[in-house]
């Protein structure tokens, strides 16, 4: 199996490279020779894509049947494991995960090359572009990071899976994260093709407008996959520690949802084209930057591999990519001119524009403090951490004004908007804002005791605002709809939809950020209680009192586990008992943290077993109380279903019954010519 | 004039609530940049867990220093220095570190800039593109407005 992988490896980036080679040349071409040797290369492209599925398969194969001849698989599995984890090895190391990558890049190749009647001589030049990309990942994994490399020695076991990463939603989280990353190649080759072809009109945006959102989509889940996995798996009590592997992630995702927003400016009124070709092209940079950071090692991280020389293949390819989008716009920037011009500050652009921007800030903002350490050592030689405080204080207000303007730009109209309108639309919004700002003081947030509590505060007032914005916007585009149609409200609101499934997808999802920001409002108001506890001792959080009943041990061919049996009282309520467990993995003893989480909408009582008292053998437990955090959770699926939705063609649009004129009696019409 | 006294002593009453207390707000505001050296990655103040070897004495390190300085970039220079620069998980608001604090923000104002002279440029090219076409009719300018207005769901 190793070595039908290799010989996969190498047949792909043949394949690559012809794609590449000979779809550049015959791009060039316009007669029946360069058509027929564009199809060759085209078809050379689809062929990679089974090529690298080959080595893909070898490398699962290789794991599912314990081959461990092949240093990666004995580096990444053994044979107690799981298959389904198994499967997972493919992306559990370097090298795999690069060939993962390359596997992913070659699939959606081969789906864009599948579907070349959109637009043969776009496609064609878009998929030279991923070739290129192709040849590079292919280069990594055959000659950098080759995942089918030998051990001397057969060994009996392999080392396995990192415990950690044996959980269900870990098989999941890589993948949707890869999906996202990679996807973003689509919509840059075809932003870049266009770009050199001087390609008229915004046809590349039409067909890279789903690709993107499912893009997009990916990215957002496998974010929040990871960020679950930390929640529930490594019992710290938080879900996101801006750590620079995180950071990384949110990087393409900041970017990639400016996009989203300014491509629509370019549709509807054919302007930011210039913005929307360097927003896509810094978006696939920092996608390959957050493969860099992941995989080199340049920036200590607890999801980072260790440092490696691949590092340095990243940077040429990432100064490759500047050097052609540098070139390409230089030579192709007249092309790019603004086809209407900005009628006012106040309409629906320029709320794009402002929403643009704040997104790259906050982009920037967050590369500034991950890349501030490393700055750091060039300059002065001295090392420095750069952690959740500051993130917190200066990405929050930039994040607080991007909800304003999410929550202010629906209402906004195209082009211009009066302020009549202004005063009109805003009212209830804004007035149910500030009765949900003194509510909250009333009821005992206090803004001016810490900075979490005030950002808190004005999140929460403005995740209302944006809920009433769209729920007004739903209302009103219903209304019109009833009228038409004599039907429900909540008919006239489904057909809304319907009929532009892009805009209220869009408006569904702003709920969802509106639901997450009110989960992350709740961390302001975490509160924690660490004990050691004896039998029958108590542990107060909160209003919760945690008693210890008994702790018992267990073991098997896995692990050693100590686990806690506590009741859980609210006042003088009996709530039930919680669990939580500590597993000492054989054979080095690695711990992991089993949580015992009761979940509410308002909180979570969060238990985690942190270890014994080694004097006296006592369990130590850690309890947390974490205020909305299922709202984060909701609002995300909230997210994920605005998108989807988004993605539905629209519906045929109504057609209400018209009023025929009266019909004019026959004595009073005269024929044609009849006049005198 | 009297629904305006009441909404005044209302927001008078909410600023009162808002302050509350802040005896405690320097110890938890530097105790918020301080990460316990123990290795458990946890914030100082947040670090409570069972035989740490080191967030004892930094608590105390701590109340002792703001007691003694009233500068606060002087208590963290003492935790910088005593307990590794890596100790501190802010920068500093001075010298080298103060540059993390200034570019994001001077990144957003130059960005800002920048759409504003966009804005600008926009606003001028109509004038000239709308001088050199036919003449419009207001009426059925008025019309079109009209029509996008009613199309718009």
């Amino acid at each position: 199996m190793p070595l039908f992988g290799n010989f996969c490896l190498i047949f792909a980036l043949a394949l690559a490279a012809y794609s590449f080679v000979v779809g550049a040349i015959a791009s060039r071409r316009r007669d029946a020779a360069g058509a027929r040797l564009n199809e060759t290369a085209r078809r050379a492209g689809m062929a990679t894509f089974f090529a690298v599925t080959g080595a893909a398969v070898a490398l699962i194969w290789a794991s599912v049947t314990n081959d461990f001849s092949v240093a990666y698989i004995y580096g990444h599995s053994n044979r107690a494991l799981p298959v389904a984890y198994k499967v997972a090895a493919l992306w559990s190391g370097q090298e795999g995960s690069l060939l993962f990558w390359s596997w992913l890049l070659s699939g959606y190749g081969f789906v864009l090359r599948l579907r070349h009647k959109v637009d043969q001589r776009l496609v064609a030049v878009a998929s030279v572009i991923l070739a290129g990309i192709q040849i590079f990942f292919l280069l990594l994994v055959n000659y950098a990071a080759n995942p089918f490399g030998l051990m001397d020695r057969v060994m009996a076991d392999g080392k396995g899976l990192n415990i950690l990463l044996q959980y269900a939603e870990m098989v999941i989280h890589p993948p949707m994260l890869y999906l996202g990353y990679v996807g973003f190649s689509v919509p840059f080759a075809f932003a870049l093709a266009a770009l050199i072809m001087k390609y008229p009109g915004e046809k590349w945006i039409h067909i890279t407008r789903r690709w993107t959102i499912v893009t997009w989509l990916f990215l957002s889940v496998g974010i929040t996959l990871g960020a679950h996995w930390a929640y529930a798996v490594l019992g710290w009590g938080g879900y996101w520690g801006w750590d620079p592997v995180e950071n990384a992630s949110l990087f393409p995702w900041l970017t990639g949802t400016a996009f989203l927003h300014s491509v629509m400016m370019q549709e509807k009124r054919g302007m930011m084209k210039v913005w929307n070709v360097w927003l896509i092209f810094i978006t696939f940079m920092l996608t390959i930057l957050g493969t860099l950071m992941t995989r080199s090692g340049i920036i200590s991280s607890v999801h980072a591999f260790a440092e490696s020389p691949i590092g340095t293949w990243f940077y040429i390819f990432l100064a490759i990519v500047i050097v052609v989008c540098v070139v390409a716009y230089a030579l192709n920037r007249k092309h790019l001119k603004s086809e209407n011009a900005l009628e006012s500050l106040v309409s629906r652009e320029s709320s794009f524009m402002f929403n643009n921007l704040l997104l790259v800030g906050a982009c920037f903002t967050v590369l500034c403090g991950t890349f501030f350490p490393i700055l750091s050592e060039w300059v002065r030689d001295r090392k420095m951490t750069v952690g959740a405080p500051f993130f917190n204080k200066v990405f929050i207000p930039v994040g607080l004004l991007l909800l304003l303007l999410t929550a202010m730009g629906p209402l906004l109209a195209w082009r211009n908007t009066s302020f009549g309108s202004i005063k009109r639309n805003f009212a209830i919004p804004f007035g149910l804002s500030l009765i949900t700002a003194i509510a909250l003081v009333v009821i005992g947030v206090r803004p001016l005791h810490d900075l979490a509590q005030f950002f808190a505060w004005i999140g929460l007032s403005l995740a209302v605002m944006m809920v009433v914005t769209v729920a007004s916007e739903f209302l009103r585009g219903g209304r019109v709809l009833q009228g038409k149609t004599g039907g429900w409200l909540l008919g006239g609101i489904y057909h809304l939809g319907r009929r532009n499934t892009r805009r209220y997808g869009g408006y569904v999802a702003h709920v969802g950020v509106a639901l997450f920001v009110v989960g992350l409002c709740g961390l302001a108001f975490t509160r924690d209680q660490e004990q050691e506890m004896a039998l029958h001792d108590k542990l107060q959080v909160g209003n919760y009192t945690l008693i210890n009943q008994a702790y018992t041990q267990d073991e098997d061919d896995r692990y050693r586990s100590d686990t806690a049996l506590l009741d859980v009282y609210q006042g003088d309520k009996y709530l039930g008992q919680l669990n939580p467990e500590i597993r000492y993995y054989k054979p080095d003893g690695q711990p992991d943290h089993i949580v015992a989480n009761r979940s509410t909408l308002r909180e979570d009582l969060y238990v985690v077993y942190e270890g014994n008292n080694p004097d006296n053998g006592r369990p130590i437990i850690k309890a947390f109380i974490n205020p909305l955090v299922n709202w984060v959770w909701i609002g995300v699926m909230v997210m994920i279903l605005g998108t989807s939705f988004a993605l539905v063609p629209n519906a045929a649009p109504i057609t209400s019954p018209v009023t025929a004129p009266a019909a004019v009696p026959a004595k009073q019409m005269q024929p044609v010519g009849a006049a005198k | 004039m009297k629904r305006l006294a009441q909404v005044s002593v209302l927001m008078c009453a909410l600023v009162l609530l808002m302050g509350a207390d802040n005896a405690t707000d320097r110890y938890n505001a530097i105790g918020g940049k301080i990460m316990c050296s123990c290795g458990c990655s946890e914030m100082l103040l947040k670090c409570n867990h069972v035989g740490c070897p080191n967030s004892s004495q930094m608590l105390q390190d701590l109340k002792v220093n703001l007691q003694r300085s009233s500068n606060d970039d002087d208590v963290l220079k003492f935790f910088r220095d005593n307990w590794g620069v890596t100790s501190v998980v802010e920068p500093a608001s001075h010298g080298f570190e103060l540059l993390a604090w200034i570019m994001p923000p001077a990144a957003l104002a130059l960005g800002l800039g920048l759409v504003l002279m966009i804005v600008r440029t926009w606003r001028l090219r109509p004038a000239h593109a709308v001088a050199e076409g036919p003449a419009l009719d207001p009426k059925l300018e008025a019309f079109r407005a009209r029509a996008r207005k009613e199309t718009e769901i």
